[in-house]
């Protein structure tokens, strides 16, 4: 008896619920401790009808189109159904009723009651009452004999009675229950219920087990147990026909049992455990419909009726049982992705069913092949070894009630597999959906007895108007971009899967095109990028198509696709990589690129998917970054720049208010940060209407401790950073950038850098403060030196300063790089985000291009770091380390932080001061007469340089970008060294002894040499060029009558360019002398 | 003051609409609007709301409290209370009517939120009346009235003023000639 599970509704508040379906069977009618009874047309019904009855109901119960309930206040009420009228109030009791019931014809009532009593009332005429007396504690539930002879009643006294109703006298009394002073005390609300038309059984649910009751003889004939309820049994409710009797217990597992065979011919588990109070047949016995004390509803569909089949249906299974059984466990074809999140649910309650399980369930269950009970796959793992055996004995015993048990696996679980779905759309079961909602439009499908249509509607209507297209081929998958809609659809009996393509951007009239998929093949996924369109199909085939209909490529996908987006020229695919387990999903990705350079850039990595979720969106941003979402809530980027790997920055669920509230997501924005998304309040998915606004969401690390300040900003740091990773891949794979934003973005992380620093410098952690330096462009490292100086932390200074020229040398050229004994090298990582990808770009280009002898900074080693700074002109004359020289140092640099300190707080300011801009060629005859300016007085020096600290600030971030950055820019800030002047010197000689060497290995040759000098000459270079470069003021006349080779401009404007190292060293000279 | 100035106030009010078409953030005297994205609630002056909507432009986003339930919860408490209770907004009144006027495609129930506004109008207009008659009967200097709207104190001001006005004369009219009688009774 295979029956299907549908998604449970939202229907009351917590508490005690009861349902009920009405006599024809078109309405289910359910009430709760809202006080409402709603009236739903089916399971799908979004705006049931709602009737206040009180405060609470307790019960309803439904014939002839009286409604009657059990209401908090005393009283039993009967409504008008389906009206919902007051038509009066059948009886009062002291305190409130607990259950009420219907007899078969529906003219009396019976209800039971908290004070004790159980009152029997006619319909007609309220005042014709019968009063039962007996029980010694709240009466839990009542049932009608249908012969209107007897009356059962349960009570919270452990007695189950049943009585004589004309005589109103007990005829005989049980004791089978636990005993407990109220009915929400009690264990079980004990719902009884009589076998209808023969009226030979009364059913009684105690503790995990139904216990059968014949009629008259009041023997107890036989018991209905099953192992894998170990929870009591709250309600039990006959079938219509009398040969069905359901069973709902308190961990919510939902059981069918055939009376007669005394079979479990179905079992359900509640798809979140809750404790299932209310259950009633459909009038035709093929659904029943289960209520929880939760609030919620639902239903079971595809219940066969006659035992017959059922039997039938065991028989035959039992022949083909194992094969089944194997298909059942590896190819777990899934429902609905609702149903698979029932089936993840279900694996937290693996606990209340225990792995065993006899020959007679288990030959029940093999036919149910829609059936996600864990039970059923729990056995279905068993040795199969054995198999043939356990099936032989199904047979010999069919309703062996203690039959040895098998051996059982109780290993992890396998997970159903995901079903393929789009992302952006909603299940494909609602008559009105979404059959996308992306950031160029929305796609609503509607499917209803007036209609199957699609409406395509674009946000910005520039792009297209509205479209309406009737759905003559049932389309059920959608995508949309700026260039056409993808429709497709499945195959029929008779007709191929589809795909349909309206290219509305096409500029020749034929805007539609369509091709047949062949027989045997459906699509299961289609996503849009620019210029081409993609099909996931069921034979595990991915078929590129031109947007103009030309078939493209064509390959082969390792698993069954669960969805793809596409972006530009990049297509991201999510498929099965195998079976997860116990409730995971396990999903492998791919990433392919179609453009110039055509490469799969993620080769179908597992995606890092939360634990027992499954996969709910996948994207890319508005900026290109691939993103997913899964049913936990949780956003994940790519970072592209840690080798690929997924960052989460965001959870939805943090942002809900209510436990079944979700946020449905339609777009995400790296820049403004944002995710864009629909709030559902109790549910997964908007419905179609009310139309839906847009809710924005910020994202958040989930960083440790981000309620402190350190955590808030490292937060704030590490996202600015993961987001802007885009820039980079933009640049490189050659689209535009937006500069201004992304210098912004460097600038607020420098901000925050500092900001850090000056934190971690007032909880006197200064080895943190070096590591948060490390992290910063060299500039704003002179700023922290400024600071920790000003706050008198001299080591840390001391220990930045070599950290700045280390940062200076890792710009400079490669010829340092290749010599790295010569310095203490703290920390490579620190050139992640600005150095290496400048050093890699420049390469050897300087060289190659015949660069002036130029004064410049060599790298002193640590040592000789006094040395070298005395030599520095800005230091005082001497370099004798007088207090008063430090003093004198320090306040004459003292203005300059301030400023600077204020253009780095405020990007406003910063972008308003006269600089040049970031990517244009600076001209020369500005930068010349900076420098003249410089040069002439020492007064007029602060004030360019604080005009050009800024400029370098803004300099530096192109810089981090190689081919966003021209390369002559990059050369011109490149400092120069002593081996460079070395090199100038000698290329000629290296020529003469090499002619035919290339540039590079000039310079390789000339590094060769260079080594080989005695340590001494070459200090004797590096001095030169950095006493040429320190001294630039009072040496430049001299350095012009050297006569350089080169023009004196071309000079002037690179030592210009180096004026921030120069800058740097002649600060950290200061600092120097302090330390002494 | 006439209700077409009070009405040119409202169109201040801010509102959120969801616009068809992108633009950048535009620089007004009055402050900064934008940047308009498509499908993006944004939130904008009421006269650029309704402007656009009629262009055709955007989708009108109805304010939160123009809701049926919230309005019939403002009407019942406006009922029962004998003073005016806090309305929803400052300009209710004539929001309601530009909006449901011009946009009644975007807001569900427009019907219904024009009939709960219309009720609660009456009953505050009612209760206004009611209270200038008795203080007009109580003959009082002053009185205080709490929570009311500029376009509610705009129905009833040049009334209220003028009447009072034409009190005070018939009164200082009247007080001499009282006086006499009261002397010829002597």
């Amino acid at each position: 008896m295979p029956c299907e599970r549908k998604p449970m509704r939202y229907g009351h508040s917590e508490g005690q619920t009861d349902v009920c379906f009405d006599d024809t069977g078109n309405f289910i009618v359910t009430c709760g401790s809202d006080g409402d009874v709603r009236i739903w047309e089916s399971l799908d019904d979004d705006d049931p009808k709602s009737i206040s009855v009180g405060e609470k109901a307790y019960s309803c119960a439904l014939k002839n189109g009286k409604l009657v309930t059990a209401a908090a206040n005393n009283t039993v009420q009967m409504h008008t159904f389906p009206e919902g009228e007051p038509d009066g109030i059948l009886t009062r009791f002291t305190t409130n009723a607990t259950h009420v019931a219907y007899n078969s014809s529906g003219s009396r009532v019976a209800a039971g009651s908290s004070d004790f009593m159980v009152k029997v009332v006619e319909v007609s005429d309220s005042s014709q009452q019968k009063t039962l007396r007996g029980h010694n504690a709240p009466v839990l539930s009542v049932t009608f004999d249908p012969k209107d002879e007897f009356l059962a009643s349960a009570s919270c006294d452990g007695s189950v009675v049943v009585w004589k109703i004309e005589e109103q006298t007990q005829v005989i009394s049980w004791p089978l229950l636990q005993k407990s002073n109220d009915v929400t005390n009690s264990k079980s609300l004990c719902r009884l219920a009589w076998q209808p038309r023969v009226a030979k059984l009364l059913a009684v649910p105690v503790e995990t087990t139904v216990q059968l009751y014949q009629r008259d003889s009041w023997a107890l004939v036989s018991t209905l147990s099953d192992d894998l309820g170990t929870q009591p049994i709250n309600v039990v409710a006959w079938s219509p026909c009398g040969k069905f009797l359901a069973t709902g217990s308190i961990g919510g597992l939902l059981t069918v049992w055939d009376v007669e065979g005394k079979l479990c011919v179905d079992r359900q588990k509640h798809e979140k455990g809750y404790t299932v109070c209310g259950l009633a047949w459909h009038p035709s016995g093929t659904q029943i419909a289960y209520t929880d004390t939760e609030g919620c509803l639902g239903l079971l569909d595809g219940l066969s009726s006659s035992s017959s089949s059922s039997t039938m249906a065991i028989k035959s299974t039992k022949v083909t049982g194992s094969s089944n059984l194997l298909r059942e466990i590896f190819i777990l074809e899934s429902g609905s992705p609702a149903k698979n999140l029932v089936a993840l649910d279900d694996e937290d309650d693996d606990d209340l069913v225990p792995a065993t399980g006899r020959a007679r369930n288990r030959s029940a269950f093999l036919d149910d092949e829609n059936s996600l009970d864990p039970g059923s796959l729990k056995l279905g793992l068993d040795k199969l070894g054995n198999y043939e055996d356990d099936a032989g004995s199904a047979i010999v015993l069919p309703a062996a009630s203690a039959a040895p048990l098998h051996p059982v696996y109780e290993g992890p679980m396998p997970t159903p597999h995901q079903k393929a779905f789009q992302p952006g759309s909603t299940p494909a079961h609602l008559m009105h959906r979404f059959m996308m909602w992306n950031s160029v439009g929305i796609v609503r499908g509607y499917n209803d007895e007036r209609d199957n249509a699609v409406d395509v509607e674009f946000h910005d209507t520039a792009i297209h108007h509205a479209m309406h297209l009737t759905n003559s081929l049932g389309h059920t998958l959608a995508d949309l971009s700026h260039e056409a809609v993808l429709l497709a659809c499945p195959s029929t009996d008779e007709l191929a899967s589809k795909l349909q393509c309206l290219h509305f951007s096409s500029w020749d009239t034929n805007k539609e095109w369509m091709v047949d998929l062949p027989k045997g093949e459906d699509v299961r996924a289609v996503c849009l990028g620019q210029g081409w369109a993609a099909a996931a199909t069921s034979a595990l085939m991915l078929r590129l198509f031109s947007i103009g209909g030309v078939q493209r490529e064509l390959f082969s996908l390792p698993g069954p696709v669960v969805c793809m987006a596409g972006y530009g020229e990049q297509l991201l695919i999510v498929y099965h990589r195998g079976t997860g387990f116990d409730g995971d999903q396990a999903l492998g990705v791919q990433l392919l690129l179609f453009g110039r350079n055509r490469q799969q850039v993620i080769q179908g990595e597992p995606l890092p998917i939360s634990r027992r979720s499954h996969l709910s969106w996948l994207g890319f941003t508005a900026e290109g970054t691939p993103c997913f979402i899964d049913s936990e809530g949780v956003v994940r980027l790519l970072n592209r720049s840690l080798g690929n790997t997924w960052t989460p920055v965001c959870n939805t669920r943090d942002h809900c208010k209510g436990k079944s509230d979700h946020y449905w997501v339609v777009g995400v924005h790296e820049n403004p940060q944002q995710l864009r998304c629909i709030p559902c309040k109790g549910s997964r998915y908007p419905p179609t209407l009310p139309r839906p606004a847009v809710a924005v969401l910020p994202f958040k690390l989930p960083l440790c401790q981000t309620t402190t300040e350190k955590g808030q900003m490292e937060e704030q740091y590490w996202r600015s950073v993961l987001l802007q990773n885009h820039f980079g891949f933009l640049s490189s794979s050659g689209y535009e950038i937006d500069e201004e934003a992304q210098s912004r973005a460097q600038k607020e992380q420098q901000e925050l850098l500092m900001k850090m620093f000056a934190l971690s410098c007032k909880l006197e952690r200064e080895f943190r403060c070096v590591e948060l330096a490390e992290l910063m462009t060299q500039n704003v490292v002179t700023l922290a030196i400024r600071y920790a100086s000003r706050s008198r932390r001299m080591a840390l200074a001391q220990r930045l300063s070599e950290l700045a020229l280390e940062k200076a040398n890792q710009l400079q050229g490669p010829e340092e790089e290749e010599e790295p004994l010569q310095y203490t090298r703290r920390n490579t990582g620190s050139s992640v985000f600005n150095k290496d990808c400048v050093d890699l770009s420049i390469g050897l280009n300087p060289f190659a291009k015949g660069s002036p002898a130029s004064p410049d900074k060599p790298s002193p080693k640590p040592g000789e770091f006094h040395s070298v700074s005395g030599g520095t002109g800005r230091s005082s004359a001497g370099g004798q380390p007088r207090a008063t020289n430090v003093l004198d140092s320090m306040t004459s640099s003292s203005r300059k932080p301030t400023v600077l300190l204020g253009s780095s707080v405020s990007a406003g300011k910063l972008s308003k001061t006269p600089v040049l801009k970031p990517l244009a060629p600076r001209p020369k005859s500005k930068t010349q007469s900076t420098l003249l300016n410089m040069s002439a007085s020492k007064a007029a020096n602060k004030k360019p340089a604080e005009e050009r600290e800024p400029a370098v600030d803004r300099l530096k971030p192109t810089e981090a970008l190689p081919p966003a950055s021209p390369a002559d820019n990059v050369e011109n800030t490149k400092p120069k060294t002593g081996f460079q002047l070395w090199l100038e010197e000698n290329r000629k000689s290296i020529l003469a002894d090499n002619p035919d060497l290339e540039e590079t290995d000039v310079i390789k040759e000339a590094m060769g040499r260079f080594r080989n000098l005695s340590a001494g000459d070459r200090l004797s270079w590096t001095e030169r060029a950095k006493g040429d470069e320190g001294d630039l003021k009072k040496r430049k006349r001299a350095e012009e009558s050297q006569g350089d080779d080169n023009g004196q401009n071309h000079s002037d404007e690179n030592s210009a360019k180096k004026k921030k190292p120069l800058d740097t060293s002649a600060k950290l000279s200061a600092f120097a002398f302090s330390k002494n | 003051m006439d209700p077409s100035e009070v009405e040119f106030l409202a169109e201040k009010e801010v509102v959120k609409i969801i616009p068809n078409f992108s633009l950048d953030k535009i620089y007004l005297i009055g402050g900064d609007l934008g940047p308009f994205n498509p499908g993006m609630p944004v939130e904008v002056p009421v006269w650029l709301a309704l402007n656009l909507k009629q262009r055709q432009k955007c989708r009108i986003v109805q304010p939160e409290w123009m809701d049926v339930d919230k309005l019939e919860e403002i009407r019942d408490l406006e009922r029962k209370e004998e003073t005016f209770t806090p309305v929803p907004s400052p300009y209710y009144m004539e929001l309601t009517k530009l909006l449901l006027n011009h946009a009644s495609d975007n807001i569900p129930k427009a019907d219904e939120i024009r009939t709960l506004v219309k009720d609660i109008w009456d009953t505050r207009i009612a209760k206004l009346r009611l209270s200038a008659d008795s203080f007009i009967s109580q003959q009082e200097a002053h009185a205080k009235l709490d929570n009311l709207t500029l376009m509610e104190i705009n129905t009833t001001r040049s009334f209220l003023l003028n009447s009072l006005n034409c009190m005070y004369k018939l009164r200082s009219n009247l007080q001499p000639g009282s006086s006499r009688g009261k002397s010829q009774d002597y």
